[in-house]
């Protein structure tokens, strides 16, 4: 059996109601009330790929941003390679390649290139190691035609693609992608669910924790899938695992059944 | 860390480039700075005046002095907010915290390129003084000058860094800043002698880095004083970096943690 690149264990995450007013500058640290993750366990075993999916405000990119240490976690506990995601964070960080939802977070007056350039160099990655590295993520996801260009004259797809190239310049040996096709052609996401599957998966063994909404893209990439909602962590299985459980025919109709044996069993508490 | 710096550096040298006009603007602008300064020296400079000055110098000198390096303060406080404050904004700040290099490197490396410019500005301010306005340079200590303000800049980078905490708890509005900077310009002689200051005024002025630069820089570049002359204002810039930056490291460290529970990091 492989070793676990992600332990998850009993995570919660409680965030502080948003105040307005007078009652924020009384209480500027008004206590964590407001629940986005609650008891969350699971594991993500090394070159495994797992899906992240549930409804919009679930928690998927909240469970994402804890592991990729942007966010501290309320209770409980989570690694990364091996890593614990509160107390070794920069350890964690050098292991890791994250990909957020949000399209952007590069410099628009610089080119693809120089912001390339510079994310290498904030992975340690310097002179001809980080040209080569460059070249590399240009190929594999296609870059060469605006590598040149300043990134503000990008369209969304370009830059997403920009964004995936970054996640991946330093080889980390754990990927969180937060909906990574979610900008892109229909070629293109094909071409990326390739390559992510068969290049990154099977020849490197990165370990592939993602969020997403695709259903076609979970069923096609995924080895297991972990259903959240409300911040609480439904089911996780293959997603053939799920469809014999709830003796469904497809994996939408799976989610629906355990979406919905969850919200009955909440009723029924 | 060097290698980062310089990476940081390059990123905002190519920024900057892409921007042509203000660079030029900037050189503009030092002259209008300079040329305002003398023509208010001649008509504010009495005898009486001119007497409290070292030989050779005047009120110009002292002003424009006090003028560019009273920028070193403003500037160690707005480079760590800016750099924030604009990485919040184009979301680069979340893509920077995921690579390996942490916040304070980030924070610290940002600082490398303002620095630098104004450098150069304070350059170009003494060089507009004395090339058009008669500022005296030949008995300037430059390696004393030199000296007193990288101790400058690391006592004030520990004030930089408590207003940095301040705007990632509570992203705009900066008293900490405002405070700093309106309590320096009043108290640290910036425009005019400490020694005019009421006495109590003059007890508080001892208690803030900026009076101890100035005093220093002046006597570096205009009475060309020597290393030892220099030392008191040198030991009380070294003692407020002793304090400051470990004290300032740990509200920051305190501050990242607390915008990392509440989810904060990067809004704006």
């Amino acid at each position: 059996m492989q070793a676990s690149a992600i332990v998850i264990e009993d995570l919660g995450k409680y965030f502080p109601v948003a105040q307005r007013g007078w009652r924020a500058l009384l209480n500027p640290f008004s206590p964590l009330t407001q629940p986005a993750l609650s008891g969350v366990s699971f594991q993500v075993e090394s070159g495994a790929v797992t899906a992240l999916i549930g409804a919009n405000g679930s928690g998927k990119s909240t469970l994402l941003r804890i592991l990729a240490t942007l966010l501290v976690p309320t209770r409980g506990r989570a690694r990364v390679a091996g890593y614990d995601v509160e107390r070794e964070a920069p350890q964690v960080r050098a292991q890791l390649g994250f990909h957020s939802a949000t399209d952007g977070g590069f410099y628009g007056r610089l080119t693809a290139h120089e912001n390339l350039d510079f994310f290498a160099a904030m992975n340690s990655l310097f002179g001809r190691q980080a040209a080569e590295r460059i070249e590399e993520v240009t190929e594999l996801m296609g870059l060469a035609a605006f590598l040149e260009s300043q990134v503000r004259t990008l369209s969304t797809g370009q830059v997403h693609r920009l964004g995936l190239a970054r996640a991946m310049l330093h080889r980390p040996s754990v990927l969180l992608l937060d909906e990574p096709t979610r900008s892109l052609d229909p070629m293109a996401a094909s071409d990326f669910r390739r390559f992510l599957r068969t290049e990154l998966v099977e020849r490197r063994g990165t370990t592939v924790l993602f969020a997403s909404h695709a259903l076609a893209e979970v069923e096609q990439l995924a080895d297991r899938v972990a259903l959240l909602d409300s911040g609480r962590l439904v089911a996780c299985d293959s997603p053939w695992g799920l469809r014999r459980a709830t003796g469904a025919a497809t994996l939408e109709q799976a989610l629906e059944r355990l979406t919905l044996r969850g919200q009955q069993a909440e009723v029924s508490l | 860390m060097l290698r980062k710096a310089f990476a940081f550096f390059r990123r905002d040298l190519t920024i900057a480039r892409s921007y042509r006009m203000a660079f030029a603007l900037e050189i503009l602008e030092a002259f209008f700075g300079v040329a305002t300064f003398y023509y208010l020296s001649r008509f504010v400079s009495t005898g009486q005046l001119t007497r409290a000055f070292p030989p050779g110098t005047d009120y110009f000198a002292f002003a424009l002095v006090g003028f560019a390096f009273f920028d070193y303060l403003t500037v160690s406080l707005s480079a760590f907010d800016n750099s924030i404050i604009e990485a919040r904004q184009n979301g680069t700040l979340e893509a920077m915290l995921v690579t390996e290099t942490p916040l304070t490197v980030i924070l610290a490396s940002s600082a490398s390129y303002p620095f630098v410019v104004l450098a150069l500005r304070t350059i170009i301010y003494l060089a507009w003084g004395a090339l058009l306005f008669h500022f005296p340079i030949r008995a300037a200590n430059w390696l004393g000058a030199v000296i007193v303000l990288i101790a400058s800049i690391l006592a004030f980078a520990g004030l930089g860094i408590v207003s940095t905490s301040y705007l990632l708890l509570f992203k705009r509005g900066n008293p900490a800043r405002w405070l700093i900077v309106g309590a320096s310009g009043l108290l640290g002689g910036m425009m005019y002698p400490v020694s005019v200051l009421p006495r109590p005024l003059q007890w508080l002025a001892r208690l803030i880095p900026v009076t101890y630069s100035l005093e220093g820089m002046r006597q570096a570049l205009l009475a060309g004083a020597g290393l030892i002359q220099l030392w008191p204002s040198v030991r009380a810039l070294i003692l407020f970096s002793g304090i400051l930056l470990p004290l300032s490291s740990l509200i920051f460290a305190w501050a990242l943690r607390r915008t990392k529970i509440a989810g904060t990091l990067t809004h704006f």
